[in-house]
């Protein structure tokens, strides 16, 4: 089968198209694709060119840290959690992540992820453990990769500018439920970067890896706000 | 006030960087990459800590297992101080708001871990260590608003800054601007984890390779029991890596067995009665070794509702990387590399034998002496750091200029890209692991430990001439040699160890022996690799 791949030398350079030849295992993982043409002792595309190795982020390996996210067959995922035989046809098309500047070939620079929940100080401060009821969905939003596909998937998710997107709403309810601190400044920031600018197309939970309820977020945030301004 | 350079952002680091703040001192924490993608991710089953004691539990209990489970040279000291603080620091991170399962009366879960006499690992499902990296990331991130912490992305240690025994600072490479800096500070703390490349394929993330422990061995920092290496019971096999079946299946109740004639023989039960399953890792996976047969972990009789409301992540992953539903049949399960007990070493502090460098977390060689308790790594990391954190004060002046060692760092990588060799690094770090893999498995002896000592100088003496691949991160062309250092260091510490202790089993010395009721140290001079047998009053400090 053929991979065929978005690359691009540098930030700053044209991205190109470039087919690589994949005879492996197809019950491996698109990592392990990777690997596969990575590793050979000299890599070279379909048509027999010498080229260079593919650059891509890993670190886990097994869907715990979000590293490998990537567009797949035009859906973002994570590459160690996808494997060639669910995918369709005879080509994997494999891209970075649109909505994050391109550093090398499928690594982006996903550093605006942090850079808005600093901006917003999301963290918790002085704690209070809130109800039961509450405790799964804590543990869920707890376990977010901030991988970015959520902001990928997300059809209002520019740049970061103004709206934050889903990630943003998960960790807002995430403090607000378990912090004693300042909840209508969270509020605020959940109204100005979050609630203002969702348009409920719920791809976010469609895509995201560890399967975090953001309509779930969403309305205990929504709620809560309605509750602070009446 | 100190400043404080941190390398690696995982929970130690993050521990240390969050207590030294804390105390006002300005921190530098760098990472490649965020502390979301360290392998403290995956660290699963929990963290041990004797919360109430109310079953019969102590701390001078928990201090036993430990010491025990080392083969009675993890050091008293410093494992009496681990597990004293241990309540405290369960206490604290829940006080971040880390989510723990929360037992029917809203306590703290907790579960029975192997080695251990009662049950103290608290827990949050099987992702403990994410959950623990979610809340320490929100605090560091309170501190960097307050601008008392500094984040550096993109950035790998290089080496550290050392005149006269002391250190200044370090070397950091930058990956967007491709060149060597100089970094100074007060005081310098190394949490880059295990040392994963030397084996390739194992349990943890491809980002913990060693190079670190290498790099500043050749600088003049000495390492300790590095023939101490955790081969994990329970893991299956991928492409690219050996996953962990986190030992909390057994603490629920998981049983292993291998097939006779159609009949399970549930071994580590014949051998251990019924707690046989939950033995120390190092017996387990020893025993597995010995049937020489293909073993099986089943826990389908412990039902559905069950299996999903305490191991749901060990079910995902048992589904999605090997296709068995795990709440109906057994899983086949191998021993692999899991955790390195050796690394830096320290002294109760965490100082180094350099003043001003500090190395915390699993890259540090503390509290696990031959073989580390379950539970045991995840306490271990935060303590380590924050027990560092408390000792930094220094304040020294620089007197030096760093220009020449920079200037020498950037050269030596420009030479590196001019090379015109046809070895690519990966194939040598290929070549790296199946040497190592074979000279350092479960069960080692004389002959393959010499071949790989053998092996391993061939691969140092060709390591200044292999390819650049502009295609790779450059980082993975420069470490290969501080990786390799390692790797002869750890191949001599484990041929000197002449016993069978914990981890390091040797089929030419079957026996413990009194004489290496200690610790081995070893030190590097000009080429030159020396170990020494220490007791634990000398290195404790």
């Amino acid at each position: 089968m053929k991979v065929k791949i978005l690359r691009q030398k540098h930030p700053h350079a044209e991205p190109y198209w470039q087919c690589f030849d994949y005879d492996g295992d197809r019950n491996a993982s698109v990592a392990a694709v990777l690997d596969n043409i990575n590793y050979r002792d000299d890599i070279t595309d379909s048509d027999g060119n010498p080229t260079e190795r593919i650059s891509w982020e890993c670190s886990c390996l097994q869907g715990m840290c979000g590293g490998c996210a990537m567009v797949i067959n035009k859906m973002p995922v994570l590459a160690c959690d996808t494997f060639v035989k669910d995918l369709k046809g005879d080509t994997i098309t494999i891209e970075p992540l649109h909505k994050f500047p391109v550093i090398c070939d499928l690594v982006v620079d996903r550093g605006i992820i942090q850079e808005n929940l600093k901006k917003i100080d999301a963290f918790i401060g002085k704690y209070h453990q809130g109800p039961e009821k509450d405790h799964e969905l804590e543990y869920r939003i707890g376990r977010c990769l901030k991988c970015g596909l959520c902001l990928e998937a997300c059809p209002n998710y520019v740049k970061g500018e103004d709206f934050f997107g889903p990630l943003f709403a998960n960790d807002s309810y995430f403090v607000a439920s378990r912090s004693d601190g300042d909840k209508a400044t969270i509020k605020k920031n959940y109204n100005d970067h979050f609630a203002k600018g969702c348009s409920k197309s719920l791809a976010c939970m469609r895509v995201c890896p560890v399967n975090i309820p953001t309509l779930a977020s969403m309305a205990k945030m929504n709620r809560g706000i309605r509750d602070h301004y009446d | 006030m100190s400043k404080v350079l941190i390398i690696g952002s995982g929970i130690s680091g993050l521990a240390c960087a969050i207590t030294c703040a804390s105390k006002g001192m300005n921190v530098i924490l760098v990472s490649p990459f965020p502390s979301e993608r360290s392998q403290s991710v995956l660290a699963a089953g929990g963290i041990n800590a004797v919360l109430t004691g109310e079953d019969g539990d102590s701390i001078e209990q928990h201090i036993e297992d430990t010491l025990k489970g080392g083969c009675f040279i993890a050091g008293e000291k410093a494992v009496t101080g681990l597990c004293s603080a241990a309540p405290d620091i369960v206490r604290w991170l829940e006080s971040l708001g880390t989510v723990f399962s929360r037992d029917n009366e809203g306590n703290i879960s907790r579960r029975s871990f192997g080695g251990q006499t009662y049950p103290r690992t608290n827990y949050a499902g099987a992702v403990t260590g994410k959950q623990i990296v979610t809340a320490l990331v929100m605090e560091a991130r309170r501190l960097e608003g307050m601008n008392l912490i500094e984040r550096r992305y993109w950035n790998d240690l290089y080496g550290v800054l050392i005149r006269d025994k002391v250190c200044y600072g370090a070397l950091l490479y930058s990956e967007a601007a491709r060149t060597v800096e100089a970094v100074t500070a007060d005081a310098v703390v190394i949490a880059t984890g295990g040392q994963n490349a030397l084996f390739g394929k194992t349990t943890g993330s491809t980002m913990c390779d060693g190079y670190a422990a290498g790099k500043l061995f050749s600088q003049g920092v000495e390492l300790k029991n590095l023939e101490f290496i955790q081969y994990h019971p329970t893991t299956i096999e991928t492409d690219q890596k050996k996953m962990l079946i986190s030992e909390a299946a057994r603490g629920e109740g998981g049983r292993l067995f291998y097939e006779e004639g159609g009949r399970r023989i549930y071994f580590m039960e014949d051998l251990y009665g019924t707690g046989g399953n939950l033995m120390p890792r190092d017996i387990v996976s020893r025993h597995i070794f010995e049937t020489g047969r293909q073993v099986y972990l089943d826990v389908s009789f412990l039902g559905r509702n069950k299996i999903m409301d305490r191991i749901p992540e060990v079910y995902e992953l048992c589904l999605k990387y090997r296709n068995i539903d795990i709440s109906e049949s057994p899983v086949p399960v191998v021993p692999s590399v899991h955790f390195f007990m050796g690394g830096i070493a320290v002294d109760l502090k965490h100082r180094t034998n350099i003043k001003n460098l500090y190395a915390i977390g699993e890259c540090a060689s503390m509290y696990h002496g031959a073989n580390r308790l379950g539970g045991n790594s995840l306490l271990a990391a935060i303590y380590s750091g924050r027990v560092a954190a408390g000792d930094i004060n220094g304040m020294e002046t620089d007197p030096y200029d760093w220009n020449k060692e920079v200037s020498e760092a950037n050269d030596l990588l420009e030479k590196k890209r001019r090379s015109e060799s046809k070895f690519p690094v990966m194939y040598v770090r290929g070549m790296l692991s199946d040497t190592i893999n074979s000279s350092m498995g479960i069960v080692r002896n004389k002959e393959r430990l010499e071949s790989g000592i053998k092996d391993v100088d061939y691969y140092l003496s060709i390591s200044d001439k292999i390819n650049f691949d502009r295609s790779e991160l450059e980082y993975f062309t420069y470490s290969l040699e501080g990786i390799l250092t390692l790797a002869k260091a750890a191949l001599i510490s484990a041929a000197s160890r002449h016993e069978s202790r914990g981890s390091h089993i040797r089929s030419d010395y079957p026996e413990k022996s009194e004489e290496f009721n200690a610790s081995t140290i070893i030190s590097y001079d000009d080429g030159k690799y020396t170990s020494r047998l220490v007791k634990e009053d000398e290195y404790e400090g």
